[in-house]
């Protein structure tokens, strides 16, 4: 695996609004690598939801996208041409969202709506032409000969939905939301992506649901061996599922790594305070803990640390602009930090508290914001590109990682 | 029907004014006053009047007009078809205008395109039709020697003399019924346009066309339509007062003749028959809304 599939550098989506401008993605780097699930977890606001609907340059004339790039597959999708965009859109990266409810046309037979998908993506030579596809909609209506309705009822079938070719002519309605999920899937699938997007694919159902959508998603993008980008506010499904991480908080990740090294040896105040908020069958605490405090507003959002004014830890760097650090040792994969307490001459006390910040921090720290300023791009990306580079010597990710989530699968 | 045509009865009767003072004449001869009244049954307690009245309508008899003593059904049929052309085009000119010019106005909203629509809507919504017809007469009419602004031409005279001697009337019918249409096709059209779904028929890589006008106009369609039916008073009522302006002998000027004389067998068996196309073209409206919309299914199903 020498190039990730998706590589995302220096992402930033601000939307301009009567108070002001918003900034609701600040500055992000991630990769993810061919079969790779990679998890973006945080609470609600956070940016989550914006980040993969800029990656699909999906927001409307309100947002602006900026990136030093976003590579797909060795191309800078901000570079493609919005013709060229669609034929990525829902061939090479499709999405699936969080609302079965609403995400699916209601007044479309759930066969046509992944039907669609079949002619726009794949090779069975149907056209697609505006006027081929509203004769289609409105006055001959999709053949059930035709290969891609065929194939949409095999997508059906291969989403575990039983009697396939009824069900193909059926409304949305007529479905339970767990089933419409997973017509949503199939959609997803339709156009043979090879990464998929799921927005809190399991937020809207059951929890007796999501544990079968979720392994769903999962087993099928193993088995056509399609790369994920999970969201989700869920630290139990990132657990489960994912094999990279990322926490984000206020626009900006605070913590990326492997899902052990950030569930067994969190380094950022906000990744601790988020694992002390999972409550545990074996607690016996009366309260469940929490992070004190909200959101800080994103309109005109001030530099340095997002998380300073809840953090037990601050110290006096916290309001200069956050670096990131990688952290040592780490056996997995990467693990990188952005929260000044990591800084090299910073010392921690046993109780995580800073007394004193030593001269040589302050210096160190003005020289990474130095290099890492805008229009020179080289110092983030000597600090980001190991992301990518394997800690351990190349552990192979594909084949683990199925056997890892293989095993998680069956405690569900 | 029943309200409608117990409302129409009393209505028309609680009205000051009496057919046989108005037939003879302000200084008639009471005896002969009284003659005619008997002869008309008005003389009678209203409740008698009424039964006897729904008595005959159940055998499917409107009565006979006070004046001409002509049968009202018979007085009906030989002026519908003026009526009925007008309004059908005028309904198709609304349609025509409301549609495209919504669903524009909806996607470039807040844009110069938006505003031309919407200010247009608001004039055709904010004017009578009468009013539009008078404009129509003396700006098209007047300077368009092809286009008569008078009278009507029934259609097995041809085609062509037929639609442009109702052009002008039907356009002043339809352009408030299009006015009202437009802005619910807009609103309707906005609210679509951030539904979930638009957005998953981006992200499956169709062509912003192809994403509005088949994922979305369906879906905008459906409270346009229930609203169309709803309207369609609009589009009744213009005819009346358009067919005036116009010098058009239709339902409409059949109707204020009938008041103005007092006819009340005319009046009420006019008045029911517009109700009865009212409900049946309601009827018509939610059997086209269960064609686009899937999610209604009237007698059961599985």
């Amino acid at each position: 695996m020498s190039e990730p599939l998706l590589d995302v550098r220096g992402l930033t989506t601000s939307f301009e609004t009567g108070q002001g401008k918003l900034t609701a993605v600040d500055d992000i780097s991630f990769s993810i690598g061919e079969g790779e699930v990679f998890g973006v977890v945080g609470e609600s606001g956070s940016g989550k939801s914006v980040t993969a609907l800029s990656v699909m340059r999906l927001l409307d004339d309100a947002g602006t996208v900026e990136a030093d790039e976003i590579r797909f597959n060795g191309t800078d999708l901000l570079s493609l041409s919005e013709r060229e965009m669609r034929n990525v859109r829902g061939g090479e990266i499709s999405m699936i969202f969080q609302d079965p409810m609403t995400s699916l046309n209601p007044v479309m037979t759930i066969g046509e709506q992944i039907a669609e998908v079949v002619r726009h993506h794949g090779d069975v030579g149907e056209r697609t032409g505006f006027w081929s596809e509203m004769r289609r909609k409105y006055v001959t209506g999709t053949s059930k000969e035709s290969r891609s309705w065929q194939r949409a009822v095999e997508l059906l079938e291969t989403v575990g939905i039983p009697e396939p070719e009824k069900r193909a002519t059926e409304f949305p309605h007529q479905l339970s939301g767990g089933m419409r999920q997973r017509v949503v899937i199939a959609q997803a699938l339709a156009g043979d992506p090879s990464l998929i997007i799921a927005d809190e694919p399991t937020t809207a159902l059951d929890v007796s649901i999501e544990a079968q959508i979720l392994n769903e998603i999962l087993e099928l993008s193993d088995e056509f061996g399609i790369s994920v980008l999970l969201i989700t506010h869920d630290l139990g499904v990132v657990r489960e599922t994912c094999d990279r991480v990322a926490v984000m908080y206020a626009s900006e990740f605070m913590e990326t790594g492997h899902v052990d090294d950030i569930f067994e040896d969190p380094h950022h105040p906000y990744t601790e305070g988020l694992l002390a908020s999972i409550p545990r069958i074996d607690d016996d605490r009366e309260w469940l803990s929490v992070i004190e405090g909200t959101v800080p507003d994103l309109i005109d959002k001030p530099a340095g640390c997002p998380f300073r004014d809840r953090c037990d830890y601050a110290f006096e760097l916290c309001d200069r602009p956050l670096v990131e650090y990688e952290i040592e040792g780490s056996a997995l994969e990467t693990h990188t930090v952005r929260c000044h307490r990591e800084n090299e001459h910073v010392e921690v006390d046993d109780s995580g508290h800073i007394d004193a910040v030593p001269e040589e921090a302050v210096a160190a720290l003005e020289r990474r914001i130095e290099a890492e300023s805008p229009g020179d791009a080289g110092g983030s990306v000597t600090s980001t590109t190991d992301v990518n580079a394997r800690a351990d010597g190349g552990r192979p990710t594909s084949p683990a990682t199925g056997s890892e989530n293989g095993g998680d699968q069956d405690e569900y | 029907m029943l309200f409608v045509v117990t409302v129409v009865f009393f209505a028309v009767r609680a009205v000051p004014g009496d057919p046989a003072r108005l037939m003879l004449g302000g200084d008639a001869d009471p005896a002969a006053l009284t003659a005619l009244r008997q002869e008309l049954g008005l003389n009678q307690p209203l409740y008698v009047q009424y039964f006897q009245w729904l008595r005959r309508l159940l055998t499917g008899n409107f009565g006979e007009s006070i004046r001409t003593g002509e049968p009202v059904l018979g007085s009906l049929a030989q002026v519908a078809g003026p009526t009925i052309s007008i309004a059908a085009l005028g309904m198709v000119i609304a349609l025509m205008i409301a549609v495209p010019t919504g669903i524009l106005s909806s996607v470039k909203r807040y844009e110069i395109e938006d505003y031309v629509s919407t200010t247009i809507a608001f004039f055709g919504i904010s004017m009578p039709a009468f009013w539009i017809g008078i404009v129509l007469i003396l700006v098209i009419g007047v300077n368009v020697d092809s286009i008569p602004t008078f009278g009507y031409t029934p259609i097995d005279e041809g085609v062509s003399p037929w639609f442009r001697s109702i052009i002008l009337p039907a356009f002043a019918v339809g352009f408030p019924y299009g006015g009202i249409l437009m802005r619910m096709m807009r609103s309707s059209m906005l609210e679509v346009l951030n539904e979930d779904y638009m957005r998953t028929a981006r992200a499956k890589g169709l062509s912003s066309n192809l994403v509005l006008f088949k994922h979305g106009l369906q879906n905008a369609l459906i409270p346009v339509v229930t609203l169309a039916g709803i309207f369609l008073a609009v589009v009744l009522g213009g005819v009346v007062a358009v067919e005036i302006v116009f010098g058009i002998r239709g339902i409409g000027r059949l109707l204020i003749g009938s008041i103005n004389r007092r006819d009340f067998p005319l009046i009420q068996g006019t008045v029911l028959i517009i109700s009865f196309v009212f409900v049946l073209a309601n009827i018509v409206v939610d059997l086209l809304y269960t064609m686009i919309n899937p999610r209604i299914k009237y007698g059961g199903g599985e």
